[in-house]
């Protein structure tokens, strides 16, 4: 109840447009129609240290829609994470094309186009929970009080109320990787970007957080681009799963999960279509897998 | 067995406070052993010394025993003339020192980060600071002498040259080498640059800078000692070389034992520089 009056500006900005003019009482398809972001041929090439050309991500487009959770998952070097740094500005050597939904609604002082939330420990070591929340928060316009109410909200999403003023030496891995991800959600971005973000934290904490995110994400209805490697973590989570090929990374197939829309991690995983698909996945990645390794045998030949 | 039944308590509490007792006794073990050693080793090297004077191993017009330098020392502190003049003497070095030191810090530190931020400025300036670097800073006295005057101004400008390269040097380094992940989060989420500046980019590069702060102090104490043994009429270096020159061996101790005391002032100085600057640093 309460998470859904601390994100009502994100919901004005919707309802806002033409196209979403309705109540979003839960009967609504999760997924709107209308385009977050939309990549169009996007390539990456870097030189290697001795010189090579090795292309990154090749031709991948794909139009990401509002309110959806997309999942990347593809063999390590595929260029998944190339392509979240690209959609977060934090790489802008590429070739292609990224179009941003320009919905005047959406363009505010107060929501960020992109957060993210990195695979390993990103908050600030020097600065307390509270501050690292507030630093997410400095490009935008907002007055005190409504920076301060957004931080709180923020913060008990994630359950960490208790430790606003904790730092994050303090604290464990898996509590510094939710103070990341409610800086990440206190930027109410219009897209969630997280890069492998369970990937450094022990299993337990990570199933433990996979819940934590289905529940996040069904409170704030965000439109989310989620990296990992973690197959049951992608159908967990995932509205739609982009599985990439081995590098150079391209769209190998693109699934879109059946599940009905159920938040609870552990009955999703009990469903025998839930195992059905994560035996698919794991043959179309072992596929990519396998090619490269072989492919690295030859040439050590 | 009955010695472990003897030690647990009957109530769950009673256990841990006996273990807390033992953690308690066993970081008192260690501080004592600590301040023992650390006290014990120069005392055990004090009393050779001592002891080799008596049986004649060395010659005590040169090397005379540290009991009767200590008693020689005393003898000149309650001298009101003579401890007027050490006490005049302290005064002008830590002048010269914290003058110097503060200049170069200072300018060491915005230099480097300036350095560490701009490409364009490190371009320009990185060539001329690595190849001066390396220079003995004394070896520059002459020059700062003329163009300073054989005064107060020639030690100082001598001081801070030391110290700013210290400073520049370890705080390039801080700034570049920080963590990349800092340089992401601030893209990440478009922090302006002078929010990036003050709260992400010094602070990544504090622990270095602490160390260029740190190092600092050590080249400076040594540049004034030494600039002031070569041309001064005060200072501790002076006070050291003219015990010296009239063989007043005593004396000559006395300077080296304050010498030593603003060292050790230094480092707590710069210790309680560092956990005042970045306390999340582990202990």
């Amino acid at each position: 109840m309460r998470s859904e009056a601390a994100w009502s500006s994100l919901s004005r900005g919707k309802t806002a447009s033409p196209s979403q003019d309705v109540d979003r009482n839960g009967l609504q398809p999760k997924t709107e129609d209308t385009s977050a972001v939309a990549l169009r041929d996007i390539r990456k090439a870097f030189i290697s240290r001795n010189g090579q050309i090795v292309e990154a991500v090749a031709n991948v487009s794909l139009d990401v829609r509002q309110g959806e959770i997309i999942a990347i998952v593809g063999p390590s070097g595929c260029g998944k994470s190339t392509l979240l740094r690209i959609l977060g500005d934090l790489d802008d050597e590429f070739s292609g094309e990224i179009v941003w939904n320009q919905d005047g609604a959406n363009r505010s002082n107060s929501r960020l186009r992109s957060a993210t939330v990195f695979q390993s420990d990103s908050t600030l070591p020097w600065m307390t929970v509270y501050q690292n929340l507030q630093l997410g928060l400095s490009s935008l316009k907002l007055d005190g009080s409504t920076l301060q109410g957004r931080i709180d909200r923020c913060l008990s999403l994630v359950g960490l109320s208790e430790f606003r003023s904790a730092y994050p030496h303090e604290l464990s891995g898996g509590m510094r990787q939710r103070v990341a991800i409610a800086r990440a959600l206190a930027a109410e971005p219009e897209v969630l970007l997280m890069d492998e973000p369970l990937a450094a934290l022990d299993a337990q904490t990570r199933l433990v957080m996979q819940q934590e995110l289905a529940r996040i994400w069904s409170e704030i209805s965000s439109t989310v681009f989620y990296v990992t490697h973690d197959i049951g973590e992608a159908l967990s989570l995932a509205d739609r799963i982009v599985v990439m090929t081995a590098r150079p990374g391209r769209i190998k197939q693109i699934i879109t999960v059946p599940f009905a829309n159920t938040s609870d991690v552990m009955t999703l995983r009990a469903l025998p279509e839930f195992g059905e698909l994560e035996v698919h996945l794991w043959r179309l990645l072992a596929d990519e897998v396998g090619g490269t390794l072989r492919k690295g045998r030859l040439s050590n030949d | 067995m009955t010695d472990i039944r003897t030690r647990v308590q009957p109530s769950s509490t009673g256990m841990l406070d006996d273990m807390v007792q033992h953690i308690v006794a066993r970081g008192q073990r260690r501080k004592a052993q600590q301040i023992l050693l650390g006290v014990g080793l120069p005392a055990g090297l004090l009393a050779i010394w001592e002891i080799s004077c008596w049986v004649g191993f060395v010659d005590v017009r040169f090397f005379p025993p540290p009991s009767k330098i200590i008693a020689a020392m005393v003898q000149l502190l309650l001298n009101p003339a003579e401890s007027l003049r050490l006490g005049a003497d302290i005064l002008a070095t830590l002048q010269r020192i914290s003058f110097g030191y503060g200049i170069g810090a200072i300018f060491g530190t915005l230099t480097g980060a300036f350095m560490g931020i701009y490409a364009p400025f490190r371009f320009a300036l990185a060539p001329l600071v690595y190849s001066t670097f390396p220079t003995p800073k004394i070896a520059i006295l002459p020059l700062m002498m003329v163009i300073f005057g054989i005064g107060d101004g020639s030690k100082i400008a001598l001081v801070a040259l030391g110290v700013f390269y210290m400073c520049c040097i370890n705080t390039l380094s801080g700034v570049l080498y920080a963590n990349p992940i800092f340089n992401d989060v601030s893209k990440a989420f478009r922090i302006p640059f002078w929010t990036r500046l003050t709260r992400v980019i010094l602070p990544s590069a504090l622990p270095a800078i602490v160390v260029g702060l740190k190092l600092g102090l050590g080249q400076a104490l040594i540049l004034v000692v030494s600039s002031e043994f070569v041309s001064s009429n005060s200072g501790i270096g002076r006070f050291i070389w003219d015990a010296w020159q009239v063989l007043d061996i005593s004396r000559m101790f006395l300077g080296l034992v304050v010498t030593c005391l603003i060292g050790a002032l230094a480092v707590l100085f710069g210790n309680a520089l560092e956990r005042r600057l970045i306390p999340w640093a582990a202990r």
